[in-house]
């Protein structure tokens, strides 16, 4: 099975061309069809990471070899992205069976997501990961617009402007350094670039396009504009699966392009460079907590509270250090399941009781005690509360800060979760301290929720999703010192 | 001899079994346990033993044995058992004698440690030892007793502090002759013998920081007042030349002169007897003080003898007044008078130990104090004022024996020759007179045989070849010296004896600080009270304030921003131009 890295990448893509063609057949086909591909997808990823974390995998595509063609590298970062997103729309199509969309040409949709995303995780081409990128970004545009109404349409069309603009700079970031360089491959690339010169203007011109190109995707304050329309605009399933995995990736991309291709020592080299990061950084967790306090609608609090979490992950990468780097990998998949299990939650409570904002949290433990203890669970994971996973990232990304004696970054990760308690303590406060004060609305049909996803109920799959989201934040955590200690090589080549 | 046991040993033993065997045979115990320490410390090899048992985890040397701590034990131990005979028969209760034995262990420790941390770990004993010895009478020694407790420990925490300071300069806690120790002795660094001169000048009574000595001695029973006139302030002095053993310290040396001078002047204004007594110690220190200052051979030996010889006539001192308050039941000279004829026993004791401690020709006193103002003309800076062939410090020594004379005369005149004392009182019961009569006894001897209190000393002050300039007690000039001090003191003591008995009480340094530290307590605690309320309050408004922006921010927003509404989207052609704005600051930033 050498050729496993490209099926990873065959199998969502060739799901996706059966769900649609099965649609012609049958409608209403394209969940099972997902299902399998999805399924098979995370058998893949599994079997890949165990060989990743030993010794990276490479596939060469087509015959050409690097670093004329196109190469998958898998490292243990890579395959554990990869792994994290197989497994996570795995999660999220057991939500979404019930909750729906329900047409195969959402889960063919759905399914090139996925292949947009496991591309980007292990590819070892900067312009096949703009493919991908692409790839990645229609599907997700597509996907929000999935939901009816002129609320995700309005909300897909930003971000499809938005995340174009993005991805189009990142195109000409890589323009710039293939003129620099004249290659394309990640490996062959850093060599290149240190041959060139770290302190060239066009190498720097390719680094700042790459940066600002990936802080539009990962959403890094001010260039989120687009994430909280987006994701409080789709329907519950998809905005849990592009909260949980689309700014993922895209941040993983950040480590690859800035770690692979540009090195540590570019960052050494050019302190503007890093300054860049920890500005991004810092302006993410200050004002994306800022602005989750200022929201009234949960989905909108939760696309803020990325910005801020994303930032975080820039200060990791900022840090450039062994122990922030695992941190930063720690919280991405952290993030990514606490995330995604408090939109299904969201999407969840939603369904049940018709409650989309703060206000209607009230005693929400009452009403729907179950949705509410989920919540509050993955929300206190959120915050850091040990020995959940949302505590063990923020401790390996403070402790790489401290390392590092980058103070006032230290600081404010310490004080993001301060901030993070501040937007979660007024929905915890709401959810179980106070009466509902109006009449309930239990029995009130949500009228056509902005998602304008059929709502039919709470399904089995639904709550069981959530619970086994809000265990494995638990669960991840207490896990989560074993898999940095695992992650340690990936990370010292990639520092090397 | 090989050693058997630290010498502080037999004494702790005696301080525990004492309270369980009964008044007499504990006492007995005691006083053999402690005097058979004599001995042993005279026999015992020199040389540091039992290095092996480490303090603390750190590598000490619990019994370290050289001619300074030898004559430091036998005397501590000699007077350790005279003290436990006097306390037997002064009714003390086994209780109170235990806790001054364990006191008497304490100081021995100290004197016998051959490391620093030995050292501090039994001076800070010793600080609460002699603190539950005060305390233990109750009534009026509870608060002098808590100044006591006070000043000491603060005391004690500067030496601590030196020591450490001391430790991290070398690595070691070891004196330098000790094997394993450092190359040089005393404190290593400039700050740590600073902090160790105030740490321990607590203890010899530097003058500002002496207030304890005459508020704490005069207050708890006479027996214990005998233990606690012995053993802090002389552990003091050896700590002091532990601190600067080899050339001394011009500063500490002038020091020691004005506590000689002070405490002699002060000790005239006083009529409660033990406080006058009190007094004469923080003068007597001054001389030892002074002969560490000044650092040669002959004043060290001076200083040492000087210290053997106060511990004999200054306990000799305390127990005679105390067998006045024991007999009178009066603490004060005014209310005395014409004992001499009652007490002949008691007044021939104290005339003694007063000719000792003036230093009249003859007694033992003469001898020591002798070799310390002969160290200060030979082997000290001249100093500022000369008169003649007399230097600034010896003067000062001078000045002090004058005073010491004149106060005793006081003492002994209007205590035991001055009037006629109305009705019947009984002489020195017969075990306070044979402890009286044997410490008065070796006054004479070591003033008379001045051979045998050399023979103790770490330097012989005969010899060339070890002292700058060989000590000679019986020379004209010097009895000359003696004599006329004593006419001095007499002359002074007619001239000042009118408007002294006018003068009332003389207020000492304690007057200003313990005031001071009254309301200086009392202000830091209101000061931190207030404090703590406006933190309070200003930690609940930030709290309110939070609470309310958290749960409103919209109109936080408005009011920070002064506007009505704030609108925080951001619409498709602003998402867009912010994208620009943020690609051209940062190839502005890279690419400058």
């Amino acid at each position: 099975m050498s050729s496993l890295p490209a099926l990873l990448v065959a199998a969502p893509l060739l799901g996706s061309v059966l769900a649609l063609l099965a649609g012609l057949v049958r409608s209403k086909t394209g969940w099972p069809v997902a299902l399998v591909t999805a399924a098979v997808q995370v058998v893949g990823a599994g079997v890949l990471a165990s060989r990743a974390f030993d010794s990276t995998v490479s596939y060469v595509v087509g015959g050409f070899t690097a670093p004329f063609g196109i190469e998958l590298v898998v490292d243990g970062l890579s395959a554990t992205i990869a792994l994290l997103v197989a497994v996570v729309s795995l999660a999220v199509l057991a939500y979404s069976r019930a909750a729906g969309p329900r047409t195969n040409a959402f889960y063919a949709v759905y399914l090139l997501l996925v292949a947009g995303l496991t591309g980007m995780s292990i590819t070892g081409d900067v312009f096949n990961m703009y493919v991908f990128l692409e790839i990645t970004g229609l599907a997700a545009y597509a996907l929000v617009a999935s939901g009816e109404g002129g609320r995700s349409a309005r909300a897909a069309l930003k971000y499809l402007i938005v995340g174009t603009i993005g991805a189009s700079l990142f195109l000409l970031g890589i323009g710039y350094a293939f003129i620099a360089t004249g290659t394309l491959n990640m490996a062959d690339l850093s060599t290149q670039l240190a041959a060139v010169g770290y302190t060239e203007p066009l190498v720097q011109a390719a680094f700042a396009l790459l940066v600002v190109g990936l802080f539009v995707k990962v959403a890094v304050f001010p260039l989120h504009a687009w994430q909280p329309d987006a994701y409080a605009g789709s329907p519950d399933s998809v905005s849990a699966l592009i909260s949980a995995l689309v700014s993922t990736v895209a941040a993983y991309a950040l480590i690859r392009i800035v770690f692979t291709v540009f090195t540590v020592e570019f960052l050494q080299a050019n302190p503007a460079a890093r300054s860049l990061l920890v500005a991004g950084a810092v302006v993410s967790i200050v004002f994306g907590s800022v602005l989750a306090v200022s929201q009234t609608e949960i989905k909108r609090m939760l696309a803020y509270s990325s910005v801020s979490q994303f930032g975080l992950v820039v200060g990791a990468i900022a840090v450039a250090n062994e122990t922030a780097l695992i941190g930063a990998t720690i919280h991405l998949v952290g993030h990514a399941v606490m995330k995604g299990g408090l939109f299904l939650t969201a999407g969840l409570i939603a369904t049940a009781t018709g409650a989309r904002t703060v206000d209607e949290y009230e005693g929400l433990i009452q009403r729907h005690p179950l949705g509410a203890g989920v919540f509050g669970l993955l929300a206190l994971a959120m915050v850091g509360v040990p020995p959940a996973v949302g505590f063990v990232g923020k401790w390996y990304i403070a402790l790489g800060a401290v390392e590092a004696s980058a103070w006032p970054l230290a600081v404010v990760i310490l004080l993001s979760t301060l901030l993070t308690l501040a937007y979660f303590a007024r929905i915890l406060e709401r959810m179980f301290f106070r009466d509902a004060s109006e009449e309930p609305r239990s029995s009130e049909r949500p009228a056509a929720s902005d998602g304008g996803v059929a709502v039919d109920g709470v399904s089995v799959g639904m709550i069981g999703v959530v619970v086994a989201a809000a265990l494995a934040a638990v669960v991840l955590g207490t896990l989560a010192f074993e898999y940095g200690q695992l992650l340690e090589p990936t990370v010292q080549a990639l520092l090397s | 001899m090989e050693p058997i046991v630290p010498p502080f040993v037999p004494v702790i033993v005696a301080a525990l079994l004492l309270p369980f065997l009964g008044r007499k045979a504990g006492h007995a115990l005691a006083a053999v346990l402690t005097g058979a320490v004599v001995p042993y410390v005279w026999l015992v090899d020199a040389g540091a033993h039992f290095t092996e048992f480490n303090l603390f985890g750190f590598e000490t040397v619990i019994f370290n044995v050289d001619p300074f701590s030898t004559l430091m034990g036998l005397i501590f131990a000699f007077i350790g058992a005279v003290g436990v005979l006097y306390s037997y028969y002064s009714e003390a209760a086994p209780i109170q004698t235990a806790f001054a034995l364990s006191y008497v262990a304490s100081s021995l420790g100290a004197v016998f440690g051959g490391d620093w941390l030995t050292l501090i770990f039994f001076w800070e004993l010793m600080a609460v030892t002699s603190t539950l010895l005060v305390w233990h009478y109750g009534g009026k020694a509870v608060r002098a007793g808590f100044r006591y407790a006070v000043l000491h420990g603060i005391g004690g925490t500067l030496f601590l502090g030196a020591v450490i300071w001391h430790f991290a300069e070398t690595g070691t806690f070891l004196f330098a002759s000790v094997p394993g120790g450092p190359e040089t002795a005393g404190l290593a660094g400039s700050v740590a013998p600073v902090l160790a001169a105030l740490g321990v000048g607590v203890n010899v009574g530097f003058v500002g920081l002496h207030a304890w000595l005459p508020d704490t001695y005069p207050r708890p029973h006479i027996a214990a007042s005998v233990f606690l006139c012995v053993y802090t302030t002389k552990t003091g002095v050896y700590g002091m030349y532990r601190v600067f053993p080899q050339d001394g310290n011009v500063a500490v040396a002038y020091m020691g002169g004005i506590m000689a001078v002070f405490g002699a002047t002060m000790a005239l204004f006083q009529n409660d007897m033990r406080r006058l007594l009190s007094y004469h110690i923080q003068s007597q220190v001054g001389y030892m003080i002074a002969g560490v200052g000044i650092g040669s051979a002959l004043a060290q030996a001076g200083a040492f003898a000087h210290v053997f010889n106060h511990i004999l006539y200054k306990g000799l001192l305390f127990m005679t007044a105390g067998v006045v308050v024991y007999r009178t039941g009066e603490e004060s000279l005014k209310k005395l008078g014409g004992l001499a004829r009652e007490m002949p026993i008691t007044a021939g004791a104290f005339t003694v130990a007063a000719l000792s401690i003036a230093g009249f020709p003859g007694f033992n006193g003469f001898v020591s104090k002798g070799i310390v103002i002969s160290a200060s003309h030979y082997d000290f800076v001249k100093g500022p004022i000369h008169v003649g062939e007399f230097y600034t410090l010896e003067l000062l020594l001078l000045i002090g024996g004058v005073g010491t004379f004149m106060s005793f005369i006081k003492f002994g005149y209007y205590a035991f020759f001055h009037g006629e004392y109305d009705g019947d009182v009984k002489d020195a019961n017969r075990g306070q007179s044979v402890a009286m009569v044997l410490v008065a006894a070796l006054c004479v001897y070591y003033g008379v045989f001045d051979g045998a209190l050399f023979g103790l000393l770490p330097f012989d002050v005969t010899d060339e070849a070890v002292v700058s300039h060989v000590y000679h007690t019986y020379t004209v000039p010097h009895v000359i010296e003696g004599v006329a001090l004593a006419v001095l003191g007499l002359v002074g003591f007619a001239l000042v004896k009118k408007p002294l008995s006018g003068l009332g009480k003389v207020p000492d340094v304690d007057s200003l600080y313990n005031p001071g530290t009254l309301y200086g307590t009392r202000t830091l605690v209101v000061a931190v009270t207030e404090l703590y309320a406006r933190v309070d309050d200003a930690a609940v408004a930030l709290a309110k304030r939070s609470v309310r922006t958290v749960k409103n921010p919209d109109a936080a927003i408005a009011r920070v921003t002064g506007r009505e509404q704030v609108t925080t989207k951001a619409g498709i052609d602003r998402s867009l131009l912010l994208v620009l704005a943020v690609l051209v600051a940062a190839l502005a930033l890279l690419l400058t």
